[in-house]
């Protein structure tokens, strides 16, 4: 009897859950288009329109230019908006917002206190209609350049899920003269392009310059009587200093993540292998002891593994080892030579150069060597350097001179994981062995 | 001797005939021609298995024209005569004409015999009924499908009572949200990312409430800010998708009035 009471809850249950259960639909793909987002003038009293227009117009192109560049966002034409900012800086108006497709809208204030600017900015979801994001910043006027990139830095933050990379600069080589007689200046630029100034005079050959994760701090090579040098300068002091003389070759030297050491690989015997350089103490440890070439090495954020290139195999491959130079092992699978490992600062890629038939490829693969995504080919191209948030690559590419020697140039490109968006990164001249900074704090 | 001469000729005519008819050589063949096959010319409607009210309807629609512009400009005085718009409308002599030229229209085309007959006072078209005719046409479509979906339950052996979108209707819908879907490209490969929201909506596709979203806990919380603005993108696009231009069958309304959507990125992602 219990048996049979049992057994028909049992099947009531059963029918009970088979009524009551709800559809489920799986959205396995979707719109890969940029997100449509509304960036305004911001809002200013009008007292204060001489000073404020220029400001407030330019703000706005910074931001706006900024956020197009990374391939997510698509910053809809002024043109077309609906609501004018005089009404908005008290409420905006979604459904006019929505009516120009815009899913997110940027509102902002700026007001003058003595020499300083007062910026409140605002970000909208205008779907959810709620602000999801709002901060103000004060700063004096001629900082309104980097005031916008931080303005872009939380909007992408706040709509992406990870960090900006607006308010960087990029140090690069930049090069002049007949390809016999090259000049290379050391010279640092904002992302965006924008305040490009020179380090160095030219009188020396500089070459891999990187910069430090965690201070404004810069280390390259440079050649002084023929002797290279690493050196460390400080961006913010110009203060320079010699870290060591280093005879034989010496190449690409990296900071580690705590920006303590500088790992580099250096020629002796005819052997090139990989030493760390403790900044403080200045002892240089050995961490690889192979006849084969050993170079490019770079740290993983959290400054346990490094990963670094190796013939040791019979040809250039990806290798990782651990912090101390054990459990060294071979990643990359593909066929072709492999180059330059640099170790994604979001930590899951390693992004490289791969030379394949005569061609030279950026790409990225996970960090066990699986997942290799070739992003970008050339006729020549090296040096990947990552965006802080490790979404962008940029590196540089040259052109193919003609017989007569003419023609050759070189220009620094980024890319981002997509490998859909591909842009010039503009510079005064020619320009190579790009390296890219965390956000300035 | 002339007589055996006669007899030979006859002879020799008989057997020169006879050769003629018998040897195949001679005989030229037949056409195989094919049967005639007797075909009846009738008129479409009146023999196809359309439904009864889709009938109806394709005689409601074509006086439709012609009741219309009776009932919205001739008739309209008649039935509210204290209107003062409408009185002030047949005074205006410019008005009265274009209105004799439709009464004009509306006789010529009523005397059009095949159309006569199907006439019927209750068949004249009203605005308001609109909706309602709409809805009809929607019926008879979703008939069909209701058809289809009933010999895909029986191959599925599925009770007809569990709910069940039919694949076009899911597809439908899943194609909906997918061009509302802004994915936040470039993200890291997550196993666990998969957004998964509850929706309410009304008979007209439109939502009846905010978007639930199951994981509330988990995008608020701290470190999974990936997560989250993977959960943001797809309240936006629930959203964006609002009101559905394409819903399923009415009649199974209940089925579907709530919707699970799982947002899963997964292997656009995975790179």
């Amino acid at each position: 009897m219990i048996k049979r009471f049992f057994l028909i809850l049992n099947f009531y249950f059963l029918f009970i859950s088979n009524i009551w259960a709800i559809i489920e639909i799986d959205i396995t793909e979707g719109n890969r288009e940029p997100l449509p987002i509304a960036i305004t003038e911001f809002f200013y009293n009008e007292t204060e329109k001489e000073i404020l227009l220029d400001i407030s117009t330019n703000m706005r192109n910074v931001m706006s230019a900024d956020l197009e560049r990374s391939g997510l966002f698509k910053s809809i034409n002024k043109d077309a908006f609906i609501q004018n900012n005089q009404a908005m800086h008290l409420s905006p108006r979604f459904e006019d917002w929505r009516l120009i497709k815009a899913q997110g809208l940027i509102t902002g204030d700026l007001s003058l206190k003595g020499d300083q600017l007062k910026v409140e900015f605002r970000l909208w979801d205008t779907l959810a209609e709620k602000e999801i994001e709002a901060l103000v910043l004060i700063t004096t006027q001629e900082n309104w350049r980097r005031v916008s990139h931080m303005i872009a830095d939380k909007v992408y933050e706040r709509l992406t899920g990870e960090g900006g990379y607006f308010d960087t600069r990029i140090v690069y080589v930049a090069e002049e003269g007949p390809k016999n007689q090259r000049i290379k200046k050391l010279a640092i630029m904002d992302q965006d392009s924008f305040n490009h100034r020179f380090l160095t005079s030219g009188k020396e050959l500089v070459l891999t310059p990187r910069f430090n994760p965690v201070r404004q701090e810069i280390t390259y090579l440079s050649y002084f009587k023929n002797l290279p040098r690493v050196y460390l300068l400080d961006i913010q002091t110009g203060i320079q200093e010699i870290v060591g003389d280093f005879p034989g070759m010496t190449f690409a030297p990296r900071f580690s993540p705590d920006g303590n050491k500088i790992i580099m690989s250096l020629a002796r015997e005819g052997n090139s292998d990989i030493y760390v350089m403790d900044l403080i103490t200045r002892v240089v440890e050995r961490f690889t002891d192979n006849p084969a070439i050993d170079t490019s090495p770079s740290y993983s954020p959290d400054g346990r593994k490094i990963t670094f290139n190796s013939d040791r195999g019979g040809s250039q491959q990806i290798y990782v080892m651990d912090n101390n130079g054990r459990n060294q092992k071979r990643i990359s699978k593909g066929t072709g030579n492999y180059a330059t490992p640099v170790w994604s600062p979001r930590g899951d890629l390693i992004a490289f150069t791969k030379n394949f038939q005569g061609q030279y490829f950026i790409g990225v693969m996970r960090v066990d060597g699986t997942g290799e995504r070739l992003l970008t080919e050339n006729w020549y191209q090296e040096a990947p350097s990552w965006s802080s948030n490790g979404r962008v690559i940029i590196f540089y590419r040259e052109s193919k001179a003609d017989d007569q020697g003419k023609g050759h140039s070189s220009s620094i490109w980024s890319i981002d994981l997509t490998g859909f968006n591909e842009r010039k990164v503009s510079t005064p001249g020619d320009a190579s062995d790009p390296s890219w900074s965390r956000l300035i704090q | 001797m002339r007589y055996s001469l006669i007899g030979s000729l006859i002879l020799h005519v008989f057997i020169f005939l006879l050769t003629i008819v018998s040897l195949p050589l001679f005989n030229t063949p037949e056409l195989d021609i094919p049967p005639i096959i007797q075909v009846e010319l009738i008129e479409i409607a009146e023999k196809t298995n359309v439904p009864e009210i889709s009938k109806k309807q394709e005689k409601e629609e074509k006086p439709k024209k012609v009741e219309k512009k009776e009932e919205t400009k001739i008739n309209q005085p008649i039935v509210k005569p204290k209107d003062e718009k409408s009185n002030e409308k047949v005074k205006d002599p410019v008005e009265e004409e274009k209105i004799v030229k439709k009464k004009i229209e509306t006789k010529m085309i009523e005397k059009m015999p095949v159309r006569k007959p199907e006439i019927k006072k209750e068949d004249k078209f009203d605005p308001l009924k609109l909706a309602e005719l709409i809805d009809k046409q929607k019926d008879t479509k979703i008939e069909k499908e209701e058809t289809k979906d009933l010999e895909y339950e029986s191959l599925d052996k599925t009770p007809s009572i569990s709910k069940k979108l039919t694949l076009s209707e899911e597809d439908a819908i899943r194609a909906q949200f997918m061009k509302c879907w802004s994915i936040p490209l470039g993200m890291p490969y997550d196993e666990t990312h998969i957004v998964k929201i509850r929706i309410y909506l009304n008979k007209d596709g439109s939502l009846s409430q905010p978007p639930e979203m199951l994981q509330h806990e988990r995008m608020n919380k701290p470190g999974e800010e990936y997560f989250r603005t993977l959960a943001e993108s797809a309240i936006r696009a629930v959203r964006r998708c609002d009101p559905l231009k394409k819903v399923p069958d009415i009649n199974r309304y209940d089925d579907w009035k709530i919707l699970q959507l799982n947002f899963d990125p997964r292997e656009i992602l995975r790179g």
